[in-house]
């Protein structure tokens, strides 16, 4: 099973509606992986988040608000975040396409919406996936929505491809 | 009950299975261009011979459309190559953008299910189909099983009423629905939109079905009519039969009305799609580059449009017009029709058909602190060039009216 009971990592806070433009600029679209990573962090300044991670190894949780990675289907932005150490996003809300690539790539995205006005840059967020509770230093708790079914098998299996590997294992097997 | 068209060519694609939310429905049709495939470059290969049917498939390269740097290069060799390789009958390279070239090809019927790994795929909605995008992980599910998972959307039909002004374009009415709905406005939604007079030519619904996206839409949708029947006869003769998708009439629980014959022309602000205000209210807006092309506003009503114009006049002094056809075809037709000989006899400059300009891939990116006026779909910061450049989305009729003026203008204070 690839989705843990706790996700844990450091706050990276972004706004509302950000975009996979300014998350990813274009011009950084490359197959090399040092060049996405530049993006990324060019993104981050564009974004003014003035976050400098700990460490290279260092699990971050992306808290966002309404919208989040609006605009182009580019996976280059999606990718780019995992291989940073993002280990999962909370936002109020997600453009579809790029919740889809998220859960695709085994990233878990959580639907919460009263979290962004309380978590802070750089805070610590632990997410308690079975238990369905989000939680911030001092005690605060919130409640996200519940994982569909059907986003949590693909996420069990660690993406879309592994969960297509299951299926044609679960056809083999006639059932 | 019908929940509404989009609804409907769900379940009749339905393959019967149900996870959650989702159900799992045959593809008709797949659109892969070339920024996408490149992220696939060694799944695709790996699954040489494998692609669930090669008919439905089609590969473009579009981006990099010619290729501007040496891995661009490499790309574009990577994708033509596997074309190649795989025998695959629907390609195209430097033909146009995918999203014109689908629509140009006579493969779309209304009530047909279509995905792109691009955004913007959702053009192909004003064939009467659901068209949406997707990234390269679920393109690459369903060319390795002709399937993908949908989550049926929510509804929300849109009437269009009365006739359309001479100087209003379908890039005007998608501003003024994202203007008032908001950037998230649609956010998992199907607009299923209802052109009660015929009133909007095919090209305009292609600029409306493209834009849905930026309000989140998961697709729109223009239910098949007069104009969708003429445009297929015109196209290749195959009109088909959609029948039994739009027979019953669905109960909307969201429904609004837009009455096109009062509406002004619009303008996005920069750095949002949906910061959308009258022409008029921002006129004087000074601006250094006009851009008339892309899946938007690419297309011969926009050439036409854009020639009607400039007919007999010079864009001002400073100013840089920059025009792209959507696609080669568009490029023969508006010679043929005398509007790149005008273009250019008003000091255009016409460039080959890409998403390069659009997407801040090459050609027109934009210097520090300079403002852009453009006919494509996204005006997000940095897209088109440096992170302090801004850009104005407008119809072509707006922006070729400001290449005149040297600065933003209504286009009717100098439609002839």
């Amino acid at each position: 099973m690839t989705l843990p009971d706790k996700i844990s990592g450091r706050i990276w806070k972004l706004g509302d509606h950000v975009n996979t433009d300014i998350l990813h600029p274009s011009s950084y679209f490359s197959l090399d992986e040092k060049r996405v990573r530049e993006g990324l962090i060019e993104g981050m300044t564009r974004l003014g988040a003035n976050f400098k991670t700990e460490s290279p190894h260092e699990k971050l949780v992306i808290v966002a608000g309404q919208n989040f990675g609006c605009g182009s289907s580019r996976e280059t932005s999606v990718r780019g975040l995992h291989n940073f150490g993002v280990k999962a996003i909370v936002a109020a809300s997600f453009a579809r396409i790029f919740f889809r690539s998220l859960t695709n790539l085994g990233v878990p995205a959580f639907e919460c919406t009263e979290i962004q006005n309380q978590a802070r840059n750089g805070e610590l967020i632990d997410i308690l996936t079975t238990e369905g509770f989000i939680e911030l230093p001092k005690d605060r708790r919130f409640p996200f929505s519940p994982l569909d079914p059907h986003v949590k098998k693909i996420l069990e299996a660690g993406g879309l491809i592994p969960y297509l590997q299951r299926e044609r294992e679960g056809e083999k097997d006639g059932i | 009950m019908l929940k509404g068209y989009t609804d409907k060519i769900i379940q009749k694609h339905s393959d019967g299975r149900k996870e959650g939310e989702y159900d799992a429905v045959d593809v008709d049709f797949v659109l892969l261009p070339d920024p996408t495939f490149a992220l696939l470059l060694s799944e695709l290969r790996e699954m040489r011979g494998r692609i669930w049917n090669k008919e439905k498939v089609f590969v473009t390269v579009d981006h990099f459309s010619p290729p501007s740097t040496v891995e661009r290069a490499n790309i574009a060799k990577a994708v033509i190559s596997f074309a190649e390789a795989e025998a695959l009958p629907h390609q195209s390279v430097y033909q146009g953008i995918c999203h014109q070239l689908l629509v140009e090809g006579p493969w779309l019927r209304p009530g047909m299910l279509i995905l792109g790994a691009d955004s913007h795929t959702t053009t192909a909605g004003a064939l009467g189909c659901l068209a949406t995008g997707m990234g390269s992980t679920d393109i690459l599910y369903t060319l390795m099983t002709g399937k993908t998972w949908l989550k049926p959307p929510d509804p929300v039909r849109i009437d269009i009423k009365g006739k359309l002004p001479p100087y209003l374009m379908g890039k005007d009415i998608i501003l003024d629905l994202l203007g008032r709905f908001g950037e998230g406005g649609f956010l998992y939604q199907a607009l299923e939109l209802n052109d009660h007079d015929g009133a909007l030519p095919m090209d305009d619904r292609f600029a409306i079905c493209n834009m849905v996206v930026e309000g989140g839409a998961k697709n729109g949708l223009f239910i098949p009519d007069k104009v969708t029947r003429k445009h297929l006869e015109n196209r290749d003769g195959q009109i088909g039969d959609w029948g039994d998708y739009f027979d019953e009439k669905p109960l909307y629980p969201n429904r609004m009305e837009v009455d096109i014959s009062s509406l002004h022309p619009k303008v996005a602000l920069p750095h949002s799609p949906a910061r959308v205000v009258d022409a008029e209210e921002i006129r004087g807006e000074s601006i250094q580059q006009v851009f008339i092309g892309s899946c938007t506003g690419g297309r011969l009503r926009d050439l036409e449009m854009t020639a009607r114009l400039l007919r007999k006049k010079k864009i001002a002094s400073g100013m840089r017009l920059l025009i792209s056809p959507a696609s080669q075809k568009i490029y023969q037709e508006a010679i043929e029709k005398g509007y790149l000989q005008t273009i250019l006899e008003s000091g255009g400059v016409i460039l080959n058909p890409s998403c390069g300009l659009c997407g801040g891939i090459d050609k027109g990116i934009l210097a520090a602190g300079e403002r852009c006026l453009s006919t494509s779909n996204r005006n997000f910061q940095g897209r088109m060039g440096d992170p302090s450049s801004s850009i104005y989305l407008a119809s072509p009729a707006t922006a070729a009216a400001s290449s005149l003026a040297g600065r933003i203008i209504d286009p009717r204070e100098v439609m002839p």
